[in-house]
């Protein structure tokens, strides 16, 4: 799977602050199409009504986490190859491992740096 | 023996008829009141027929009054009223001060970014105007500093109250009930929120690299 800058990217965090530094960040690594969501719920809604090429995640959201998110992409058919790289604070251990069984693409621990994010995604597209 | 008879056992059934009549609204002050009340009973009951259980409701008595001092030093009322109130306005405070500042630097940064460069001058005068917007937003640090160190004072002085409290009635950890998981508890272990993690606690980027990129890392072995 081919890195495309044009491909729709879905960011999903409940700090609009946070968002903005995802979208900007994006932004300076060439992506166009940034969209946003408040939670898993409304990730999931947008993701049912168009073909996101990415999915960035955080963990810790009302009502739906990022981990239900990602388990509720995983599990449906149409969804389920979207990549998908959680961005939080959650940084114990069965966190990652929780993530990582659920069906991750990848984990960025915050705080994180650009060249962080850079890389993972870049990582997601080499596999 | 007339005593219990007339005037202490009269207030004791005062007592309860009064509570009957607030549908059996008991405060801790209540029941205080009422085991005062039994012991006066008593000590006038027995002084007559066993001095040693005398000695032992005096010592009853004592520890009474000792309790209710020890809950009045608690200050709780000015800890519900005031204290825990005024530690809530510094936190909200705080969260306001630091995003108003992260809009305010994330403003400037976005400006520079969207800047057309090709004006030297211009692109170098907006770039300084920026950058004294960015310092001036940073000065957030030293009033939240502050907010923060007034919320400590808060949580040190309840700390100081409720452990104050806990020793004078030598409740143990042992003797303290495991109350029932509460919804929201059910929801942070099931769905694995922890939160931030203090220094030290969490993985590291790296750790979490290794953990997803090797193959042969046993996972369900953690979930044994």
């Amino acid at each position: 799977m081919a890195l495309d800058l044009t491909m729709p990217v879905l960011v999903v965090d409940d700090y609009k602050t946070m968002i903005r530094i995802i979208r900007n960040l994006l932004k300076q690594l060439g992506f166009e199409d940034i969209d946003d969501a408040a939670d898993g719920t409304e990730a999931l809604e947008k993701m049912q009504q168009r073909k996101y090429g990415l999915v960035i995640s955080d963990w810790n959201m009302e009502p739906m986490t990022g981990y239900e998110l990602l388990k509720q992409v995983r599990s449906d058919s149409s969804l389920s190859k979207t990549p998908f790289i959680m961005v939080t604070a959650e940084s114990k251990t069965e966190n990652v491992i929780a993530a990582k069984k659920a069906g991750v693409n990848n984990y960025i621990v915050k705080p994180f740096n650009a060249q962080t994010l850079k890389g993972k995604i870049e990582a997601v597209f080499s596999d | 023996m007339a005593d219990l008879k007339k005037e202490n056992v009269a207030r004791v059934i005062d007592f309860l008829q009064e509570n009957k009549n607030r549908g059996g609204d008991v405060s801790l002050n209540d029941v205080m009141h009422l085991a005062e009340v039994m012991s006066g009973s008593m000590h006038d009951f027995l002084t007559t027929v066993k001095p040693a259980v005398t000695e032992e409701l005096t010592v009853i008595a004592k520890e009474i009054s000792r309790m209710k001092s020890e809950i009045t030093s608690l200050r709780a009322n000015d800890m519900r009223s005031s204290k825990i109130p005024d530690a809530g306005m510094e936190l909200d405070a705080i969260v306001e001060a630091t995003e108003t500042a992260t809009n305010t630097i994330m403003e400037a940064a976005e400006e520079i970014m969207g800047a057309d460069a090709s004006d030297a001058a211009a692109y170098h005068e907006l770039v300084n105007g920026k950058m004294i917007e960015i310092f001036e937003a940073c000065t957030f640090q030293d009033i939240t500093g502050q907010r923060i160190s007034k919320v400590v004072s808060t949580l040190n002085y309840i700390d100081e109250r409720v452990t104050a409290f806990v020793n004078h009635l030598r409740i143990t950890e042992d003797m303290e009930e495991t109350g029932e998981e509460t919804e929201e508890e059910r929801r942070k272990r099931e769905l694995i929120l922890h939160g931030p993690q203090q220094g030290g606690e969490g993985v590291s980027q790296n750790d979490v690299d290794d953990m997803l990129n090797d193959p042969n890392f046993d996972i369900d072995s953690l979930f044994d």
